[in-house]
């Protein structure tokens, strides 16, 4: 290496002193360009609604650079793509910071202060870094467009399940037109860079201090041998060099101009929705605040400005797409298809200068940029889409704000009208009578304490499935006789306790919610109890997640991690083991909702049993259907039932004996979609409560059961 | 122009309810109270009327009974009634309908409205008679059974249709003001969200007595009605049993429980 002042690269050498200028006056323009571009983005969010995540931004920020340091969220169930993506991300951010350098240089120290840094050994440095910045550009572009042109993926083809053929946004080829412009002004600008810095080389060869060096920057040294080998000479070069730049110069500069009005703009929206990202989101839904008249979304401007940005920070990518159950089994929702239409409206709507009229507001409808009613209903609020987006759009919460104005139009299929209803009038989505709801508990063998008029150390939250269903309430009992059999001190709310609303507010009857909500959490403040348990998922997440919001703060667990833990201490002790083969399904609201990944495993290992895992499982867990209030709404005819399609993915495991769920409504679901799909006979649905009834024995009690 | 629409709280009986030791109603502790059927129906009615036309329309329910009652009409007000009025006084106890619909033919001479609607009966008494003596104390037209009803706000009459037995329907034309009791299915009546019901309750609820409508405890009451409940039981169940088994074997059990019933 050699640290003297020539070794560094020509800058506008030959140029015309008018050529300078109008280099300058085109980029100025650029620039410019790009600022109104933001000015007009950042108007369109300011005209959403405030949203309060502005707290800890600090913190925010710093995880957003993890996360975009480390691609985690894109390599996620798509490795190639996400490695690629980080080449080309790599690769813009050290081009960017290094042409940053030679205008921090040229343009700021050396003329204002005659400072010049840009030579010798660091100039040979980052000649070298930026070769290998454009090479893995250039690569991990090649790869992408590989991807878009060969591989045929499911989830870039922009066809939509909302809409027929021949509709006018049926097959959004704007979308495919608009990512070949990217891909390919992208690599033009990497490849002519690359040309062009040979072709610098070859111009200078008879420099030292530029010739001798050409090693530096190894692909413009390798593509300079080829120039030459072809036979181009010095002047040659330096006559072509001059095309080459303004090419080169004005695609990089229509690219930045271009960034705020493309899907460029994703550098900026895709890290900010990171940044703003909201770690409960789904698991705690939006309270509708006193002063509002209306619920929910109605118009675009009911959006917060970041459900706004949310929508300009999607990709496209698909990941929602594929995870989704709804559009698994062809109903006409794609979780992506939404936030695209709502983006498409909010350009249409708010990028002018005057907002248009209330009525052109409407994001509810039949139009193009208008959201189907068919299309709300069919989400099971799952959170499979939420969870896998890897730039943090949060679509859930936005398809609930929507239900939510549609529950207040009556806009809803009859019958979940009707256990709305029910549920108002009884407390419970089964129109039981209040009274009825801790009848299970009268056939067994001892009583179980009334926790409001006494004290206990575990209240139970049982549920509505658990309470009332007649399957379920086998496995209730089984839970209640395993935690009087480990010495538990608990108790019931028996009447008192009404819906826990986790559905009814993914529903979106938000009232109906507040109102199960506000009368549980009264009940459960003025009984004396140490914690919360129940075996039902539902119940856990809101009381966990969302009873805060109404002044409820309870301590709670789902059974899985009570019984590893009496398990673990001894208190449940097992008398045997189990030798089956067995699969486990991770419920939503206990998984994706509360990581709850790992206790129903564990206890499923501590039966003996063997656990193959099938391919969707964890995070990626499918939906059993039952999701957002489905339960109450009848799927249509004709299409696969998400638990079917399921039960096919279970199937597929060899010598599997038992499907284990920990969900009251997956023991309800699955059942049904086992004899429906066609492999009863072949394996079992058990609750996990079952399994590990199985392995205790209950003497004393069957004694007891006798004499009574 | 204003559609009166008089509606009730009604009681559905609770699993397992109980018979009052006066052995004249259910027990109260096992009652849960909502809106009758009907009477979504009727205020559905009215409120197509009024979001239909251009006229102005006023929509006031009206409905006799204590401050529970409040939150039936608080449904109403939430579905988009504009006023509700309730009557009350605790001589009204044990009217029975011919009573009521003097409370109601009161109010009405009160209100002066265009049109009055009430449901069929209701799902707890079924009576059936409520609509139709308000219409006899105001002397005014009367359809009952109504499945189908064309008219707009202003009209000097209504054509309805009624629905008879066998699956007849009669078309009539009613001169108004008139009385019309509504029949299920004639309309999809609106949800009423919970927070609308909330809402609602900003929405005064008009309390009206006896001597506001110009009546006093000597016109309604158990002891001023026409009929009074003697007694309320549940009737002794009959038995039916299914014989399984062989052909021989049911024969068998069939002979055994003939002779029982012999006395043999």
């Amino acid at each position: 290496m050699d640290n003297s002042k020539e070794i560094t690269r020509v800058l506008f050498e030959n140029f015309q002193p008018q050529a300078i200028h109008l280099f300058y006056a085109i980029g100025y323009l650029a620039i410019a360009v790009f600022i109104y571009g933001v000015y007009v983005q950042i108007r369109k969010y300011r005209r959403g609604k405030p949203d309060g995540s502005w707290n800890e931004l600090f913190h925010r920020f710093v995880d957003m650079v993890k996360t975009m340091a480390t691609h985690r969220t894109l390599v996620r169930r798509d490795k190639s793509a996400g490695r690629a993506h980080g080449l080309i991300f790599l690769g813009f951010v050290l081009l960017f910071i290094g042409t940053s350098t030679i205008t921090l240089e040229y343009d700021i120290l050396e003329p204002l202060f005659g400072v010049k840094f840009w030579y010798g050994n660091f100039y040979l440095l980052f000649s070298l870094v930026l070769d290998l910045a454009g090479l893995g550009l250039i690569a991990g572009l090649i790869y992408m467009m590989y991807r878009r042109k060969w591989l045929h993926l499911p989830k870039l083809d922009y066809k939509r399940v909302d809409r027929q053929e021949g509709d006018i946004d049926f097959d959004r080829s704007e979308y495919r037109r608009e990512d070949w412009a990217f891909l390919w002004s992208f690599i033009l600008i990497g490849i002519t860079g690359f040309i062009l810095e040979a072709t610098r080389l070859v111009w200078l060869n008879d420099r030292p201090e530029v010739w001798d060096y050409r090693m530096w920057s190894p692909v413009g040294a390798l593509l300079a041998q080829i120039m030459q080998t072809l036979g181009m000479a010095s002047e040659s070069a330096g006559a072509f060099r001059p095309y080459l730049w303004w090419f080169h110069g004005l695609l990089s500069l229509t690219f930045i101009a271009c960034i705020p009005y493309t899907k460029i703009k994703h550098i900026f929206t895709a890290a900010t929705s990171l940044m703003f990202k909201d770690q409960l989101a789904g698991r705690r839904l939006p309270k509708v605040p006193d002063d509002q008249k209306t619920a929910g979304y109605k118009t675009i401007t009911d959006l917060t400005w970041k459900n706004l940005l949310h929508l300009d920070a999607c990709t496209k990518c698909g990941r929602c797409q594929e995870a989704c159950p709804a559009n698994a089994v062809g109903a006409p929702l794609s979780p992506r298809d939404v936030i695209l239409s709502l983006r498409e409206f909010a350009n249409h709507a708010l990028s002018a200068k005057e907002l248009p009229k209330e009525a052109e507001l409407d994001i509810h409808g039949k139009d193009v940029g208008q959201v189907f009613m068919e299309t709300l209903w069919s989400c099971r609020t799952c959170l499979a889409c939420v969870e896998i987006c890897p730039v943090a759009v949060e679509h859930v919460p936005i398809i609930v704000q929507m239900r939510r104005n549609l529950v207040e139009a009556g806009e809803m299929e009859p019958l979940l009208e009707k256990t709305l209803q029910t549920i108002h009038k009884t407390g419970n989505s089964f129109g039981e009578s209040k009274r009825k709801r801790a009848a299970w508990a009268k056939e067994l063998p001892f009583e179980i304490k009334d926790a409001r008029k006494e004290p206990v150390d575990v209240l139970w939250f049982v549920g509505d499935y658990a309470s009332f269903d007649p399957r379920n309430q086998k496995v209730t009992q089984s839970f209640a006789k395993l935690m009087h059999h480990a010495g538990v001190n608990f108790g019931l709310l028996f009447e008192a306790e009404l819906n826990a609303g986790n559905d009814v507010r993914r529903v979106g009857e938000e009232g109906l919610y507040e109102l199960l909500a506000s009368s549980n959490i009264g009940t459960l403040q003025a009984c004396d109890f140490a914690s919360i348990v129940t075996t039902d998922p539902h119940s856990f997440n809101t009381i966990r997640n969302e009873y805060p919001d109404f002044g409820g703060k309870f301590e709670i667990e789902h059974y899985t991690t009570l019984v590893k833990r009496l398990i673990e201490t001894g208190q449940v002790k097992l008398k045997k083991k189990l030798d089956y083969r067995v699969t486990f399904h991770d419920p939503c609201h206990l998984g994706r909702y509360n990581k709850g990944y790992d206790a129903p495993r564990e206890v499923i290992k501590l039966l003996g049993c063997e656990l193959v895992e099938m391919a969707r499982n964890r995070d990626n867990s499918f939906c059993c259907g039952a999701g957002g209030g489905r339960i109450w709404i009848p799927d249509p005819v004709g299409i696969e039932k998400p638990s079917a399609n399921r039960m096919k993915e279970a199937g597929q495991i060899e010598g599997l004996q038992v499907f284990v769920v920990s969900c009251p409504k997956d023991l309800t679901m699955f059942e049904d979609a086992l004899k429906t799909s066609g492999f009863e006979g072949q394996f079992v649905v058990r609750e996990l409560i079952e399994l590990i009834d199985e392995c205790i024995e209950y003497e004393v009690w069957e004694d007891t059961a006798v004499t009574a | 122009m204003k559609i009166l629409v008089a509606v009730k709280q009604v009681a559905a009986l609770d699993e397992d309810f109980e018979i009052r030791a006066n052995e004249k109603d259910v027990d109260e502790d096992f009652l849960l109270y909502d809106l009758n059927e009907w009477d979504d129906f009727s205020l559905e009615e009215a409120m197509k009327i009024k979001e239909s036309g251009t006229t102005e329309v006023e929509v006031v329910v009206v409905s006799v009974g204590p401050d529970r009652v409040d939150e039936s009409l608080r449904k109403c007000l939430a579905k988009g009634a504009d006023r509700a009025i309730r009557v009350w006084d605790d001589s009204i106890e044990g009217s029975d309908a011919i009573a009521i619909g003097r409370i109601l033919a009161a109010v009405a001479k009160k209100e002066a409205p265009d049109m009055i609607f009430a449901g069929v009966q209701s799902s707890d008494q079924a009576y059936a008679s409520t609509g139709i003596s308000t219409a006899a104390y105001l002397n005014w037209p009367h359809a009952a059974v109504v499945a189908d009803l064309q008219y707009q706000a202003g009209n000097k009459s209504a054509v309805v249709r009624r629905e008879l037995e066998g699956g007849l329907l009669q078309e009539v034309e009613i001169n108004c003001p008139a009385v019309l009791t509504i029949q299920l299915g004639i309309n999809k009546p609106r949800y009423a969200s919970l927070r609308g019901i909330k809402q609602a309750a900003a929405k005064p609820i008009e309390e009206v007595t006896l001597s506001d409508i110009g009546l006093s405890g000597a016109d309604v009451g158990a002891g001023n009605s026409m009929s009074h409940v003697r007694r309320m039981y549940i009737p002794a169940k009959g038995r039916a049993e299914m014989i399984e088994g062989t052909i021989a074997e049911q024969a068998a059990k069939l002979i055994q429980i003939m002779n029982e019933f012999k006395g043999v």
